[in-house]
């Protein structure tokens, strides 16, 4: 399975893949309807986009009461929007807080990898620095969990050596 | 009949159940008991169904064809009324045994029945089953009026559905606020004001006595004396764990059936899973049913690897729910109404009305409720991860955003570890 990878010291928040992916899924710029999401800490000049992982145990999958989600034979988390009763269910699920819903329509929408678009993700398509990567990944819906896990377990383990002194 | 898995129920439990079955065990038969008819529907969705939103194909989250794709043979209009453990059999209301190797009991919940003089008088509608919310579907389309005893989380879920028909509605719930289950007290007094602005009459604090029939309607007669008159009556005071298949035995049993961490009964090859389930409470150290759909897709999980041989362990449930209900968004995380050492954080933002964050003396985060738009629920799954994870707050104290996110985590690992 290909996936969005992150390269999160290469993104520089200028938000062209909000507009991006906004613009491809719902023919607007509105970045309130993007699945992409950039979060800023300026003070640090850290710029971090979040989008779906596509996780291999999804939980927004296994929760949703109307079995809305559907994880494909090629790993992608699906929601299929007839079948969504716009419960929430799912978003509460999320542990990266990348479900999103949309206000106008009444269902809940992820990162689709923009698989009606024979270019692929336009996000990756439309970022400049090269901080979005579609690419294969052995295992696919783990990669982006280990890119954020091991930026945490390194600082954990630095405080876990601290506080043991 | 026979089988190496026996599974008692039809909904979240035993469905997610046997999908774990089929991971490690491809070949063993399966026999799935359902007390009603046909596949599965989503018990979730059926207000959805009594409001005109959802057609009865639409409710459905399972056809015939899957149950034979998995193996299952699906036997319907079967009520298990007992299990003899010794002879390893699974008891039907028809006289029919069902022998098993392993069993999982997912009986779900029983509506309560409050104790109202004259119920018997009169016809309440309850909602838990696919033929109760097309009887209550019925009555709403005939009704211009409805009494609702209960203003939980099922009785404002009908009151939305039968809004939605132009059923003038009033609810009456003997707790001071709305929904005590989902909110604390200032979310509930916020979520009452967002009721009565769409024109609901509330009668909060207040008790049913009587009920009888008058003139084709059904006057209810208060605590305090107050009668109310309505076209048709729905009860939601609730729900407890149905434990009809095992009132005789042989499970031990307190206020749901007890498990042990990989949800095995006291008896052997017996397990359990869901809202009939009594299990061990993520936040305490005490046990819990918190009767809601993703507690028991986890536990039907948990429980259908460890009778296909497997020994996961299940981490203990935690209450949580999201809503829409009068255009406000509502969910709600563990434990949300803080206890004497807690500690509380309120965040403010936006066009949120109420997010709180309750952190216990060890400042690890144990719950948080919402009040507001859409927008706010995926902050909350967030929340939730941290929840599970232990986070403590002090990672997260110095950030002032509008929003904790998932990559707030992050940032604070990469730059304050």
């Amino acid at each position: 399975m290909k996936q969005i990878i992150v390269h999160q010291e290469k993104c520089t928040a200028c938000r062209d893949c909000e507009l991006a992916c906004s613009f491809s899924h719902e023919g607007v710029f509105n970045p309130a309807l993007s699945r992409i999401h950039v979060n800023d800490f300026y003070e640090e000049q850290f710029y971090l986009p979040m989008t779906c992982v596509h996780c291999a145990e999804a939980p927004c999958a296994i929760v949703c009461p109307t079995v809305a989600i559907s994880k494909e034979p090629d790993g992608q988390i699906l929601v299929h929007g007839e079948r969504c009763i716009g419960c929430k269910m799912c978003l509460l699920a999320c542990p990266f807080g990348v479900m999103g819903f949309h206000s106008q329509t009444g269902v809940a929408h992820n990162c689709d990898l923009c698989l009606h678009i024979p270019d692929g993700p336009q996000c990756v398509a439309f970022c400049v620095p090269k901080a979005l990567e579609y690419t294969d990944v052995e295992t696919a819906a783990t990669a982006q969990q280990k890119i954020y896990a091991a930026t945490i377990q390194k600082s954990l383990l630095a405080q876990a050596g601290q506080s043991a002194h | 009949m026979q089988a190496q898995y026996v599974l008692i129920g039809n909904s979240a439990a035993t469905l997610a159940a046997i999908d774990s079955i089929r991971r490690y065990d491809q070949q063993g038969r399966v026999i799935l008991i359902n007390r009603e008819q046909g596949p599965a529907y989503s018990r979730v969705a059926l207000p959805y169904y009594i409001g005109g939103e959802m057609s009865l194909d639409d409710l459905l989250i399972r056809r015939y064809d899957d149950y034979q794709r998995q193996g299952v043979d699906l036997v319907d209009g079967a009520t298990a009324i007992g299990i003899d453990a010794g002879a390893a059999e699974v008891v039907l209301a028809d006289g029919r045994k069902v022998r098993y190797e392993k069993l999982l009991i997912g009986t779900g919940s029983a509506c309560i029945a409050p104790s109202i003089r004259g119920l018997d008088t009169v016809t309440p509608h309850y909602l838990w089953t696919l033929d109760e919310a097309k009887s209550m579907k019925a009555a709403a389309k005939k009704a211009h009026t409805a009494l609702i005893i209960g203003g939980g989380f099922t009785g404002m879920l009908v009151a939305e559905a039968l809004r939605k028909l132009h059923v003038r509605l009033t609810i009456i719930e003997m707790t001071a606020q709305l929904l005590p289950q989902l909110l604390d007290a200032e979310a509930g007094t916020l979520f009452t004001q967002a009721v009565r602005d769409q024109g609901v009459m509330l009668r909060l604090g207040s008790r049913v006595e009587a009920v009888a029939p008058r003139n084709g309607q059904v006057e209810a007669t208060l605590s305090n004396g107050a009668t109310l008159a309505a076209d048709m009556l729905v009860v939601a005071a609730g729900v407890r764990p149905n434990l009809s298949c095992v009132a005789n035995g042989p499970c031990a049993v307190s206020t749901g059936i007890l498990v042990d961490e990989h949800l095995s009964t006291d008896c052997t090859g017996i397990y359990t899973a869901g809202d009939v389930a009594e299990v061990k409470d993520f936040l305490s150290a005490g046990r819990t049913i918190h009767a809601i759909w993703p507690t028991a897709v986890d536990q039907g999980r948990v429980a259908g690897a460890c009778m296909a041989g497997a020994k996961v362990v299940y981490p203990g449930s935690l209450g949580m729910n999201v809503v829409k209900l009068f255009k406000l968004t509502l969910a709600q995380l563990g434990r949300f109404r803080e206890e004497p050492d807690d500690d509380v954080k309120l965040l403010s933002g936006g066009r949120d009305l109420y997010r709180k964050v309750v952190v216990d003396r060890d400042g690890v985060i144990v719950g948080a409720v919402y009040v507001g738009d859409e927008n706010g629920v995926a902050e909350m799954g967030v929340i939730h991860g941290m929840i599970r994870r232990r986070t403590k707050w002090r990672d997260l104290a110095r950030y002032h955003l509008p929003r904790l996110t998932y990559a707030t985590l992050v940032h604070a690992a990469a730059h304050h570890g």
